[in-house]
């Protein structure tokens, strides 16, 4: 019964962890844009984040190995260096997009300035990821983040044409501007498998040693917490779609996200609205800036994990706390947050096949894997996925430029 | 130690994490020593880890191995005791002298408040 207690709270963190800044803005902005023609791509997205984040576990849990100990046994330390540059330069832009994100929402929650807001923003994450062990910071902001679910009830009561948003699944062309469209199905695949949420996962698994006997866990997480976080991102393209697009509204900003909440529910709506976003945020930006800093430690080979207290990995939390700092001085420079997401996000599709090729090689690897190695549907879902980020990786610089950002 | 069964240099060591006889993570095996490799009879001589470990490792390897500073050490191929998903070494890391980067930034870290939370 404990254990059913302990999966089913996974299951829960993993639903609220599930959401960032990138799947917000990018589902709103689909919404905006295109209606609920864009569903299939967040579809696409969560099949791939389920088919690699299970491998990932997996490899983990039976090898004890995390992502970037793959990565750069499997590379080797030229190729694998190009992977752990790029994957920083994503994490980095990640955390200062959350980072930037946290103060957008405290600021619509206190009216304080924004400035003011980064610097508290910074500094109690800092004491979050310093202070609190590592299960509480991964339950307390992914049951958080579950107030995001307001926009589940949004959706249902802004009444939308249930016969297009079930026509929103079928993948299609869409009608409209062809090229803002490409450029948000990249942005939507993108946003749902960002990679620092495979190192995070991976190295957690480690961190929690977790052994094969875990795998029924790993499966359950995956399968039934990224499937429900999913159902977030609908929730936001649908209340977008049916609220936004008629009125011809575009969000700019975080706060016309919350206002979808706040249309058809009032007040409440729009504190839960913000209250979830903010720990999803948070979560997120505590998620990259960890990421970061296992990355690293494990390209090197020092001591990483926050199951040690802080001194006994003492480059890992060097590592941490330097990459807070860079993704504060981005957001500092003013630069906007939303605009750092949207970059994040497409700069994670060029990084992506350089992350998921060497997991899918070791997770196929019989010599580590034994029989807990790749069966047929993973090795298909697995193929298929890496063609498609193929693809996205490759166009999607060129429509971040033709598409001028998804501003048409 | 001597190794049971077959093990491919390049995939099955090279890269691997260090972990020393205290069970702590103290590096990457960055390249390998070999001997006897011109008398047909090829054998690891010592384990290379460290930024001299990465001139070896193709173009990148080299620039950074100029850029950093940091020590080298070779590690002889007797003080390995298995090699499995990673590779354990007989004796603490100390003893070995790998554990300077990580002493030195423990030094930072400790000043720090709540450091052993």
């Amino acid at each position: 019964m404990k254990k059913v207690f302990s999966v089913a709270l996974g299951i829960i963190a993993a639903i609220g962890g599930f959401v960032d800044i990138g799947d917000i803005v990018f589902n709103v902005a689909a919404g905006a844009t295109f209606g609920y023609q864009l569903l299939w791509a967040v579809v696409v997205g969560v099949g791939g984040i389920i088919t690699y984040a299970e491998m990932c576990g997996r490899v983990a849990a039976v090898s004890e190995k995390a992502v970037f100990d793959v990565v750069r046994e499997r590379l080797g330390f030229s190729a694998g260096l190009v992977t752990l540059v790029a994957g920083q330069f994503v994490n980095l832009l990640t955390l200062a997009a959350e980072i930037g994100g946290v103060a957008l929402t405290l600021q619509l929650l206190s009216g304080l300035s924004y400035r003011l807001l980064l610097v508290l923003a910074v500094s109690a994450l800092f004491v979050v990821l310093w202070a609190m062990p590592f299960s509480w910071i991964e339950r307390v902001f992914g049951y958080g983040g579950l107030c995001l679910l307001v926009f589940v009830v949004a959706a249902i009561k802004l009444h939308p044409d249930w016969g297009s948003v079930a026509h929103g699944f079928v993948p299609s062309t869409g009608t409209g501007d062809g090229v803002v469209y490409a450029y948000y199905v990249v942005g939507l695949v993108g946003a749902a498998m960002i990679p620092y949420e495979v190192y995070f996962y991976s190295s957690g698994a480690v961190e929690e040693r977790w052994t094969p006997k875990d795998l029924g866990i790993n499966r359950a997480n995956v399968l039934i917490g990224y499937s429900l976080g999913g159902l977030l991102s609908f929730a936001l393209m649908i209340s977008a779609g049916a609220l936004l697009l008629p009125r011809g509204i575009q969000p700019d900003l975080l706060g016309t996200v919350s206002l979808v909440a706040a249309s058809p529910i009032g007040q409440l709506g729009l504190i839960l609205a913000l209250v979830g976003t903010l720990f999803a945020v948070s979560g997120a930006a505590i998620d990259s800036a960890f990421s970061g800093a296992y990355s690293v430690a494990q390209f090197f080979g020092w001591e990483w994990g926050k199951y040690r207290h802080n001194a006994g990995a003492p480059r890992f939390t060097i590592a941490w706390i330097v990459m807070l700092v860079l993704g504060f001085l981005i957001v500092v420079t003013g630069v906007d947050p939303i605009l750092v997401t949207e970059v994040s996000v497409i700069f994670a599709v060029v990084a992506l096949p350089l992350t998921y090729l060497p997991i899918l090689l070791v997770a196929n690897d019989r010599a580590y894997m034994g029989r807990n190695a790749n069966g047929v549907l993973a090795n298909f879902f697995g193929g298929l996925y890496l063609v498609i980020i193929l693809v996205i990786a490759v166009v999607a610089i060129p429509l971040l430029i033709a598409s001028n950002m998804g501003q048409g | 130690m001597s190794i049971q069964g077959e093990i491919d240099l390049c995939l099955g060591i090279l890269d691997h994490q260090l972990v020393d006889a205290d069970g702590r993570r103290c590096g990457k095996v960055d390249d390998l020593e070999l001997e006897g490799v011109r008398d047909g009879d090829p054998r690891v001589n010592a384990i290379v880890t460290g930024p001299g470990g990465w001139r070896g490792r193709g173009r990148l390897g080299r620039l950074l191995a100029t850029l950093v500073r940091a020590r080298t050490v070779v590690i002889p191929w007797e003080e390995v005791a298995e090699v499995g998903a990673d590779v354990r070494l007989r004796k603490p890391a100390r003893e070995l002298g790998v554990g300077w980067g990580h002493d030195l930034a423990a030094r930072w870290v400790e000043k720090l408040p709540g450091s052993s939370l």
